[in-house]
């Protein structure tokens, strides 16, 4: 086996966080190569640092027998690296036939586009792996997983030797996997080399020939598939996690007051949950599992498709506003996305939330709402200077401080965090965790939305796991453990058979 | 250190009240060209601007063009709205003879067009820019046609224009009184602009609205996810708008008298888009002060009165003065954040080369 890339003695630190210490990674031509680890364990730092988005903060890349330290994202390309992103980065607006050309058009006679060659070029292409795509159609009208074979096909055009594939099946049917595996394979006959980023065992094992597993930023094990096990790899992904046991204590919890029944929507169907006064309980699932769209469901974000949400007897429906004048408040997933409103300062983003519940007296009292401000502010120990300042002067834990106090400040019962402690430090992490359960011994019930299962385990009451869109499993806090909710979301197996 | 402290300062200052510089810039050119002319700068040369139509008719409108442009959105319809609400309160005016009649019609026919602009971008949602360019088309082109086919007992002059009938009993008062009268050499049409533009500091300052507004302009998913109606938002800000142009309306009918729809109020929205520029008012949304728009306002008149005051200057050539100068301020407000930026990467780069 002839070894085309090696990746040695890579580090990598964002202000003072180690993201990746001293990893190394080799691929060898021909093969399909899984790379492995939990979200944060420095897979997609590494993968931007070979393509040439990051810079290393120092080791080495060879690349076909060529040492690289500092490249470029173009030094990269032309090398034969290419990288299909997650999100597909295709043009819905041209044809099949642009896209794959664009910036590399074929021309003739005065620049101009030769179209029938690069038709001509495309059908070769396709016809060669197999691809059943129709060259002239709008990018727009084809389904994910023709644009993601789109974008390999573009890769292959620019003659990739090796190319990095991103969670490319989180939006995939079955049927769509075989295929695309299928192809695949045959591109691994002709020489052609893949990195595979994915969380799916199974998929893993039908696929790759070798693996690198990563965990907090540091290089754990590598090797062939056919020597190891689903377990063994999961359990280098997870490690003897230390969990902070102090922090969870039993407590007495209220009754029912919150039941989903049947309730179907986007990307999940017929889920029956019962939540109680007081309770924690944690939703977990991979991309595309359903939980982050049930807890949207739940606020009214997202349409419900069919059956019931009933709060202390009450069958809930409306807008978003209905939600919170019936003491719902949610959290949104990226907080700079979706909670970030950047030209308003500390206080406005505080208020802004509960200025909807009081909508009819509109008259701002400055000193009433510094007043609520402050005593939040305490209670949550938001660190800030004046509550003027903008918002974006904070660092990511205090901004999510304020917006936690901008949801109990609507006076909400049951609050819905979806991934509160993305993207905020360790330290500002555990301060949440501490707020979560201060919450829920006022008497709020807290679900949270998580990929994170040491969270799961430092908090809640209870654990559901989502997988394709269906209650997985749930588990009681003693029975969470890294393994058993990653076999429940992998798909290792289901409780219900 | 300490330098880099001023300079911040000087940034944040510039970053707040851009439009105060720009005015006091713009004073300054015009006080040095009256003096090249032979004068001197007068209380009088102020008060000429504060009354000009182009900083009170302009300048109400432009409060509503504000409000729109926070949210992320653009009224390009304000000066065929204008024409349209004139048009209809100097009719009933006619008619009536009533000041009362004049002015809730003014406001009513204002805040029904622009529920129509309302609802097209917020309930249809169409982009503004080409619904209110569509009914920047209509509301005109249906003025025009009313005059051509009115009996001009009720229109108040000839087959082109709209006119107050001289002969109703309030005529005198609405004009001469009110439209053209003063109170300390400040005429009252200003104050009327002012009041407005006060009403509007405080709706946006202090009103649970204007924060939803300034909201939706920053982030809509955010607003969105916080409970926000958003559409609401943004279909009311058109019909505020509205309203605005009709209070305007009777401004340029007590003002002038008379509107003429194949003429009058030509261009006005991008006149109005002009002024809240200067004022300082973000075109990306949600950022900008109304205060900005009385400044704004007041440096887009000084502006032609500079052009108009020198000579040499034809009008055929005035346009390209006005474009150099929006020009001109939009390149310091655009630019520096970008200049900004580009330093601090060049920063990077050089300390993290040293590290190595």
């Amino acid at each position: 086996m002839k070894k085309i890339l090696e990746m040695s003695h890579i580090s990598k630190a964002f202000g003072g966080v180690k993201a990746l210490t001293d990893v190394h990674l080799e691929v060898n031509e021909g093969e399909v190569h899984a790379l492995l680890g939990e979200n944060g364990a420095g897979k997609s730092t590494l993968m931007n640092i070979l393509t040439g988005v990051l810079q290393a903060d120092s080791g080495k890349i060879t690349f076909l027998g060529k040492d690289y330290y500092t490249p470029t994202i173009n030094q990269m390309e032309e090398a034969g690296i290419a990288f299909v992103h997650q999100e597909l980065n295709v043009i819905n607006d041209l044809t099949v036939v642009d896209n794959i050309f664009l910036t590399r058009e074929l021309t003739g006679k005065f620049g101009i586009i030769d179209e029938k060659k690069e038709i001509q070029t495309t059908k070769e292409l396709f016809d060669s792996l197999g691809v059943n795509i129709n060259p002239y159609a709008m990018v727009r009208t084809l389904k994910t997983s023709e644009k993601q074979l789109l974008e390999i096909c573009k890769a292959l055009y620019t003659d990739a030797k090796l190319i990095i594939l991103d969670e490319p099946t989180t939006s995939l049917s079955n049927e769509e996997i075989d295929h695309l595996f299928g192809i695949l394979s045959r591109l691994r006959e002709k020489g052609k080399s893949f990195i595979f980023i994915s969380h799916k065992m199974p998929e893993i094992f039908a696929i790759a020939d070798r693996y690198t597993v990563f965990r907090n930023g540091h290089y754990i094990s590598s090797g062939e598939i056919k020597d190891t096990n689903p377990r063994d790899i999961t359990s280098d992904m997870v490690g003897s996690t230390f969990v902070d046991a102090d922090m969870y204590e039993q407590r007495e919890l209220g009754d029912e007051i919150l039941k989903l029944h049947n309730l179907s929507g986007r990307g999940f169907d017929k889920v029956n949950l019962s939540f109680r006064k007081g309770e924690i309980v944690a939703f977990t699932g991979l991309a595309g599992s359903g939980a982050s769209e049930v807890m949207q469901t739940m606020f009214g974000v997202l349409p419900r498709e069919g059956g019931s949400i009933e709060f202390k007897g009450k069958n809930l429906d409306g807008s978003i506003a209905y939600f919170m004048r019936n003491k719902i408040a949610m959290l949104p997933s990226n907080r700079k996305e979706n909670s970030v409103i950047k030209d308003l300062s500390i206080l406005e983003n505080f208020y802004v939330a509960e200025h909807v519940l009081s909508f009819r007296k509109q008259v701002i009292n400055k000193n009433a709402e510094d007043a609520r401000y402050e005593e939040q502010k305490k209670k949550l120990k938001i660190k800030a200077g004046s509550s003027a300042d903008e918002i974006t002067s904070l660092s990511g834990g205090n901004q999510q401080k304020v917006f936690l106090a901008k949801w109990l400040n609507t006076g909400a019962e049951v609050l819905l965090f979806n991934n509160p402690t993305r993207g905020v430090d360790v330290g500002a992490k555990a301060e949440i965790y501490r707020l979560i359960l201060d919450f829920a011994k006022s008497g709020k019930t807290v679900i949270f939305n998580t990929l994170e299962i040491p969270e799961v385990q430092k908090i809640a009451d209870r654990c559901v796991v989502f997988y394709a869109g269906q209650v997985a499993a749930i588990l009681d806090h003693k029975d969470v453990s890294e393994k058993t909710v990653m076999s429940y979301s992998t798909g290792i197996h289901s409780q219900r058979g | 250190m300490k330098k880099e402290n001023l300079t911040k300062q000087i940034g944040a200052f510039w970053a707040h009240y851009s439009y105060i510089v720009v005015m006091l810039v713009v004073m300054i050119v015009y006080a040095f060209t009256i003096s090249v002319n032979g004068s001197s700068f007068r209380w009088s040369h102020i008060t000429a601007i504060l009354s000009s139509q182009n900083t009170c008719i302009i300048g109400t409108m432009a409060i509503g063009m504000a409000l729109v442009v926070l949210t992320g959105q653009i009224d390009l319809s304000i000066g065929s709205s204008l024409v349209f609400t004139t048009s209809a309160c100097i009719v009933v005016f006619n008619m009536t003879n009533s000041i009362l009649a004049m002015i809730l019609t003014a406001l009513a026919v204002g805040a029904i067009l622009g529920f129509i602009n309302g609802a097209l971008v917020g309930l249809a949602k169409m982009p503004p820019f080409i619904a209110t360019m569509g009914t920047m088309l209509i509301y005109r082109s249906l003025s025009l046609s009313v005059v051509r086919s009115m009996d001009t007992s009720i229109s108040g002059s000839t087959s082109s224009q709209f006119a107050m009938l001289r002969s109703n009993s309030k005529y005198d008062f609405l004009r001469f009184s009110f439209g053209t009268g003063k109170i300390l050499s400040i005429p009252y049409i200003t104050l009327v602009f002012l009041l407005m533009v006060l009403i509007f500091i405080f709706v946006t300052k202090k009103t649970k609205y204007g924060k939803s507004i300034y909201a939706v302009g920053s982030n809509e998913k955010a607003a969105h996810l916080s409970g926000i109606n958003t559409t609401f938002i943004k279909v009311s800000v058109y019909v505020v708008t509205g309203l605005l142009v009709g209070v305007a309306s009777v401004l340029q009918a007590c003002k002038l008298g008379n509107v003429t729809p194949a003429s009058s109020g030509k261009s006005y929205e991008m006149y109005a888009i002009a002024a809240i520029v200067l004022g300082g008012i973000s075109m990306a949304g949600g950022k900008g002060n109304l205060l900005g728009v009385i400044f704004g306002a007041l440096s887009y008149t000084t502006v032609n009165f500079i052009i108009v005051s020198i000579p040499s200057l034809t009008v055929d050539i005035q346009d390209t003065f006005q474009g150099l100068v929006l020009i001109i301020v939009i390149l310091i407000q655009t630019l520096s954040p970008v200049l900004k930026e580009k330093a601090q990467i060049a920063r990077r780069r050089r300390q993290a080369e040293s590290h190595k």
